[in-house]
């Protein structure tokens, strides 16, 4: 069934597809699961829709109510068209080292930007945000670092999908920033699904986004729970970037530079599957597509050249 | 043996500026140790008087947290790459 009373009803239930030209072997086998196929193009709206609906349900948002939210984009993106089509003003306080793409759709959603400081990246804009809400009492700041509504999402939708579509699966990767996908995703994969590894590949930034003043500016996702992951893997941006264009060149994927982190670290277990003789089914969370980063250079000119634009941004 | 070692714009006040260090141990927690010989105040700023690493930081052993390979005691090899970086969040 292709057929939905609203684009919100097409939330979801994503395709996962195969990965053959890069999978090792018949044995070693990735999957991507292509979360660009959400209404606005990214996994957040999974996130987006289950944490406005459940601040419906507590009666925490009224007609009318306007919204605030830190975020480098995509979850803005995706509270934007929920708040839109719902009746509700959104604020979004966004770091100014984000794409070009990233604001033109926010404004054109009719969103009201807040830029924070590039340096201290996404830090800064929660803590913007933060001391925003607190000096605005009527505003509902949803908080996706900290809304157990987002990882919920994933334990009620992506991860019963990806468990239906791919039965043999042996391990989930997927990017860590909210840290929601991973939460949730990897605790309905734990509790259904023993064995499977999760594993979290996490972008490294260009100097400028670690920026802070002083360690005690630092942040950990509430969410956040090291228990659910196996394994952490920090992914440079040139490698992120090789494999994004890998991702297209062998497999006519156009995905965002996160999920070029995410494929470089499913091809390290990939490798170590093959090295040690066992079979392996490879879930690549693909969190976005590669449209709203155009602008960066990303995609454009020789692997250093992109890396070089892409130095201080937040391209995941 | 020797292990390089990437440190953080706010860490740089305790190598001269330097980026790149290079240390020894076959552990990390021996690394540090030996680190805090040349830079002093670097270990303290990474370990806790506990003896746990910082909440806010993050340190990795060939791209691998070592939160999950075994902390302190991850084991390290010659030529080893050691990055530590501030937590910062995405989304």
């Amino acid at each position: 069934m292709a057929r939905y009373d609203s684009i919100l009803d097409a939330c979801g239930d994503t395709p996962l597809v195969g990965l053959p030209n890069l999978s090792p072997s018949d044995e070693v086998r990735l999957w991507a699961k292509l979360e660009d196929r959400n209404p606005t193009g990214s996994i957040k709206d999974r996130a987006a829709l289950s944490m406005l609906t459940a601040a419906e349900d507590a009666g925490v948002l009224k007609p009318g109510a306007t919204i605030l939210e830190p975020t480098s984009g995509n979850t803005g993106i995706a509270l934007a068209l929920v708040s839109r089509l719902r009746g509700y003003k959104l604020i979004c306080v966004m770091p100014e080292n984000t794409s070009a793409e990233r604001r033109q759709l926010l404004e054109l959603y009719g969103v009201k930007i807040v830029p924070s400081p590039a340096a201290g990246g996404s830090n800064q804009a929660v803590a913007m945000a933060r001391k925003l809400a607190a000096e605005n009492p009527d505003w509902v700041m949803l908080d996706q670092y900290s809304n157990a509504a987002n990882a919920a999402a994933h334990i009620a939708t992506t991860g019963p999908e990806l468990l239906r579509d791919l039965p043999t699966i042996t391990h989930l990767v997927a990017g860590l920033g909210t840290t929601g996908t991973l939460m949730g995703t990897g605790r309905f994969l734990r509790d259904n699904a023993p064995g499977v590894k999760i594993v979290a590949a996490e972008p490294r930034y260009g100097e400028l986004v670690y920026g802070l003043r002083n360690l005690d500016e630092g942040f950990v996702p509430e969410l956040y729970d090291e228990k659910i992951l196996h394994r952490r893997i920090s992914v440079g941006t040139a490698d992120a970037l090789r494999r994004t264009r890998q991702l297209v060149f062998d497999e006519g994927v156009f995905a965002g530079p996160s999920t070029g982190a995410v494929l470089h670290a499913a091809l390290v277990v990939a490798g170590e599957a093959v090295k040690s003789g066992s079979a392996a089914d490879i879930v690549v969370m693909v969190a976005d597509a590669g449209w709203k980063y155009l602008s960066t250079g990303a995609y454009s000119g020789s692997l250093e050249e992109a890396a070089e634009a892409l130095d201080g941004q937040l391209w995941a | 043996m020797s292990v390089e070692v990437r440190i953080p714009t706010i860490l740089r006040t305790h190598t001269g500026g330097e980026k790149l260090v290079s240390g020894a141990g076959d552990t990390l927690s021996a690394l540090f140790a030996d680190l805090d010989t040349r830079h002093n105040g670097l270990s303290g700023r990474v370990i806790t008087a506990e003896g746990s690493l910082h909440r806010f930081v993050n340190v990795y052993v060939n791209d691998e947290d070592v939160r999950f390979t075994g902390g302190l005691d991850t084991k390290l090899n010659d030529g080893d790459s050691v990055t530590i970086l501030p937590a910062v969040a995405g989304g």
